[in-house]
């Protein structure tokens, strides 16, 4: 999981972003009820923070590992206007 | 039975036979049901048998009525109203669906003009709407009702917002559409248009909630099961064709896509290639429906996993209905991909991946060619390239240069061409610490240093490459060039710990120096400047100037002031041993005859030869501290120091024993380095994971695979300890001199290899291979010639199982070309000794030892007296 993910953020975050879901996600994981998960948000945070180690996130970014069902986490999904005709036939029962 | 005794037909009484047709009804066996009410109401002929009759009439034009057969229910209508006109108001609302659904819509909606129309006609009537009225333009244009009439008016409201829903997305404000009431016959309809609405806004949850609140009996709740389908859930019946296309054209079905990719996760964990690219295949098809924007990126990643896996192309591309797009993208997940097969062979597919990106990502406008972004991906190029084995990268190199000898073509494999390339694009302190440790590592003293001149020169203000050129100077006894440096240190950060430091132990080497040029009246002075720093009088420094100044006094040989400085040594170091082994040592350094008679360890006390190991620490730590670690320390002394550790060990604190495990590690003394290990291991604690560092370094060579183990061990423990130097330590050891980068342990085969470790605390010197590892151990080294080679081992796996009496016997005359031996001795005999010498060097043995086993008692005290040197 890298940086970016584990901050629940996209490739274009910018600085006030990055900031705020990091309280955020240390709200959900406080260090003295989740020390591992502070440990790793702490890590994600401190990398998009350094403007080296950031790019370099963000040029390694993929997993090629991940489940292929993951693929559609967050994507929207396809919706075409396709006008009131096939709704009307299902309407008629046909 | 009748009273006349004649059998007659039994016929079931009239409530009985009711009860039979209600329940064939309720069976759905309506034609039944309406042949026996036929036949009842024959019999019968009663008000009751009509009702019953009239009722399976109803329930059988219902039944044609759901299969849509509305010719035959329209008939069967007009037939039973004229055979039962008094029945009318019984058939009144399977009429209405009738007149409803058989499009004479006029017929239906006319009585709604009557205004004696009975309430439970109008009810009727307006259910029918309810259930049965799909085409809102022919309601809100029945010319039947007045334009005014509120159901004209609400089914032309809804008609217009149905049409605009479902061509383009409008404002949640669009679907209030007020005008149609919440009692209204057309009520489901402003669900519908609403629920529409926000699927096509992506708010879905109100789309769920609008669709839960339509009656499941109305006329827009046929859309239902689509609208789920489109939403991803998984439909209990399966869809009208009508409306699976709806699906399939409106947005496709995202559960049968999350169905289709779950199952080809499924395929992966399996290892057959043609279950993969069947499921590949669906998973690519459901896709291309349902969401062809991601289709390229499927591809992609199946496409990775296929080529890592070692699939054929052919049948991956013909799975996939087409090649997959070979962009910066694809690079970057097939680099990312070999990078995390953990096989050291696939390393050079991943560097080659990773140019391929660079290339890839510039001509895609990603980054430009010369920016931070690409000196960034040649660091992590750089860091992957020094994981390929050489031999790998020499194979690698000699077949894919198109042009021999040329490297420019295949850079990417090696780690200095990548590391160059980055500190040139974007030349800051990381990168360039990186590629000094890594230039340290492996290719020694020069070309780290000349790294560490590009440092410099690119970035002046750092300190690490400036003290580095200087122990580097120092080291080569350059010491002006090393003043040079120190002299640009201290301008950078002059009261740097390191930097201070750096002084005192440049200004030490140069009194030692200056000691060995016999030139006493430099060596004073200096010694004089070192004794201002106040740094030199912290810790066991003072002893360290002290015993200097005895050197010096010797050559000046002013025998009081020798006198002198040796008690002061002596009372610095609390004891006369340790202080005779520090000045032996000095004097050594300087390259001049030892002005202090060490005694024998035979000769010491007992208590003095207790004492050993504790003097010898301390003196190693200091000399340490003072950067003279080439002080000399007799062989004599490093044995018994290691006899007294293996005896006794208690008196010691951990860091000693981690100075007298160092101690015996630089010596190439087994036997310390062993016993030390030991004793270390013992403690426990926060530091045995130093120790069995330290007994992975002092091992014999012989033990590679033990210690190899022991460093990847250190490894893992390190890790879980997130103690990041002894970590780099062990990978060091194990990708440099152990060559088994590729060996890596769980954390329990970790801490198996520390509990065997402990359990052994004798070094066995002559046949002893430690503990036994072959649970752990299931050839994870590499195999090939020049890593066993350099290893130890034969070169040839099979070299080591060839039995003794087939090999070549050696060739003495080659064996001993240009090596002077005793004229008398015959060359097996000398054979024979430089085996014996070549074990006893493995194991640690001291000289004096080897040569009394040899030649006899007293052989080594013959050789000393001769004058020969250790």
């Amino acid at each position: 999981m890298d940086a970016l993910e584990i901050l629940g953020l996209s490739d274009g975050a910018g600085e006030e972003e990055i900031r705020a879901a990091y309280l955020r996600k240390v709200k959900e994981h406080p260090p003295e009820r989740s020390p591992e998960e502070f440990e790793k948000i702490r890590d994600a945070y401190e990398t998009l923070r350094d403007p080296r180690r950031r790019m370099r996130a963000l040029l390694l970014a993929g997993d090629p590992t991940v489940p292929l069902v993951s693929l559609l986490d967050g994507l929207p999904p396809l919706r075409r206007f396709v006008g009131p005709g096939p709704w009307l036939e299902v309407l008629k029962g046909k | 039975m009748s009273q006349s005794g004649k059998a007659v037909p039994f016929d079931p009484p009239a409530t009985a036979a009711e009860a039979s047709i209600r329940q064939l009804i309720a069976n759905g066996k309506y034609k039944t049901a309406l042949d026996q009410a036929k036949d009842n109401h024959k019999k019968q002929s009663t008000a009751a048998s009509e009702a019953l009759l009239l009722d399976a009439y109803a329930a059988r034009i219902q039944s044609l009525l759901a299969q849509n057969l509305l010719r035959e229910a329209q008939a069967l209508m007009d037939l039973v109203c004229e055979r039962f006109p008094a029945g009318r108001g019984r058939l009144e609302s399977i009429g209405a669906s009738v007149a409803a659904r058989t499009n004479t819509l006029d017929d239906l909606l006319r009585p709604l003009n009557d205004p004696q129309l009975s309430p439970e006609h109008r009810e009727a009537i307006e259910q029918a709407v309810r259930k049965e009225i799909f085409d809102l333009s022919a309601l809100a244009a029945c010319p039947v009702l007045p334009p005014e009439h509120p159901l004209r008016q609400a089914a032309s409201s809804l008609d217009r917002a149905f049409r605009m829903v479902t061509t383009d997305a409008v404002e949640e404000e669009a679907t209030r559409l007020p005008e149609v009431s919440r009692r209204s016959p057309l009520a489901p309809w402003k669900l519908l248009v609403r629920a529409i609405a926000a699927y096509y806004r992506g708010d879905l949850e109100a789309c769920r909630e609008q669709l839960d609140a339509i009656p499941a009996d109305s006329a827009p709740a046929r859309l239902v099961p689509a609208m789920r389908a489109m939403l991803g859930a998984q439909s209990s019946s399966p869809l009208s064709p009508a409306a699976k296309a709806l699906v399939q054209q409106s947005g496709g079905d995202p559960a049968a896509l999350r169905r289709a990719l779950e199952a080809l996760d499924r395929a992966w964990t399996g290892d057959s290639p043609r279950t993969v690219l069947s499921a590949a295949r669906t998973a690519v098809q459901a896709c291309r429906e349902t969401a062809p924007g991601l289709l390229d990126r499927l591809k992609q990643h199946i496409s990775v996993r296929c080529a890592v896996a070692g699939f054929d192309r052919g049948p991956v591309v013909q799975a996939l209905g087409g090649a997959t797009r070979h962009d910066a993208h694809f690079q970057r997940l097939l680099a990312r991909a070999y990078e995390e097969t953990g096989d050291l062979e696939d390393i050079p597919g991943a560097c080659s991946a990773w140019e391929e990106f660079r290339q890839a990502a510039i001509k895609e406008g990603w980054f430009p060619p010369d920016g931070t972004e690409v000196a960034t991906l040649y660091l992590h190029m750089a860091s992957l390239a020094c994981k390929i084995p050489p031999h790998l990268r020499d194979v690698l190199s000699g077949g894919m240069v198109p042009k021999k000898g040329s490297r420019e073509a295949v850079y990417f494999l090696w780690p200095e061409a990548l590391y160059q390339r980055a500190c040139a694009l974007d030349p800051h302190t990381e990168a360039f610490s990186e590629w000094l440790d890594r230039a340290r590592e492996d290719s020694g003293q020069a070309p780290a240093e000349r790294v560490a001149e590009q440092w410099h020169a690119a970035c002046p203000t750092d300190l690490e490459p400036v003290l580095f050129l200087m122990e580097g100077a120092a080291a080569r006894k350059a010491f002006p060039t090393a003043l040079k440096y120190l002299a640009q240190a201290e301008q950078i950060d002059g009261v740097h710990p390191q930097v201070r430091r750096a002084r005192l132990r440049l200004m030490a080497g140069g009194i030692l120096r200056h000691i060995q040029q016999k030139k006493p009246h430099l060596a004073i002075a200096k010694l004089d400047a070192l004794a201002a720093l106040p740094e030199a009088h912290q810790g066991d420094r003072p002893a360290f100037l002290a015993a200097l100044r005895f050197l010096i006094h010797v050559l000046r040989a002013d025998m009081q002031e020798m006198d002198a400085a040796q008690a002061e040594t002596e009372r610095l170091l609390a004891g006369r041993v340790p202080a005779k082994l520090l000045i032996f040592g000095l004097a050594m350094a300087a390259k001049q005859l030892s002005p202090v008679v060490l005694d024998s360890p035979g000769m010491l006390t007992p208590p003095q030869r207790a004492a050993i190991p504790a003097a010898l620490a301390r003196v190693v730590a200091l000399a340490k501290d003072m950067n003279s670690a080439s002080i000399k320390i007799p062989q004599s002394y490093i044995d018994s120091a290691a006899q007294q550790l293996a005896g006794n060990s208690a008196s010691l604190d951990t860091a000693q024993i981690q100075v007298l495990a160092e101690a015996g590690v630089n010596a190439d003394h087994c036997n310390l380095a062993y016993t030390a290990s030991a004793a270390g291991l013992q403690r426990g604690g926060a530091s045995e994971a130093r120790f069995l560092l330290l007994r992975a370094r002092g091992l014999p060579e012989r033990q590679f695979r033990r210690r190899a183990l022991c460093a990847a061990a250190v490894v893992q423990i390190a890790r879980q300890n997130r103690d990041t130097e002894l970590l780099e330590k062990a990978a060091n050891l194990l990708r440099g001199p152990l060559r088994s980068a590729e060996l890596e342990l769980t954390p329990a085969q970790a801490a198996e290899v520390l509990r065997k470790e402990k359990a052994e605390p004798e070094f066995l010197a002559r046949s002893g291979e430690g503990p036994d590892y072959r649970d752990i151990l299931k050839e994870k080294l590499c195999n090939c010639p020049e890593c066993r080679r350099a290893r130890g081992e034969a070169p040839d796996s099979f070299a080591g199982e060839v039995e003794d009496e087939f090999e070549d016997e050696p060739d003495l005359d080659k064996l001993f070309a240009g090596m002077p031996l005793p004229p008398d001795m015959p060359k097996d005999v000398a054979a024979m000794i430089l085996e014996e010498t070549r074990q006893a060097v493995e194991r640690g043995e001291s000289l004096e030892s080897l040569m009394s086993r040899l030649f006899g008692p007293g052989a080594s005290r013959r050789s000393e007296k001769k004058g020969r040197r250790r």
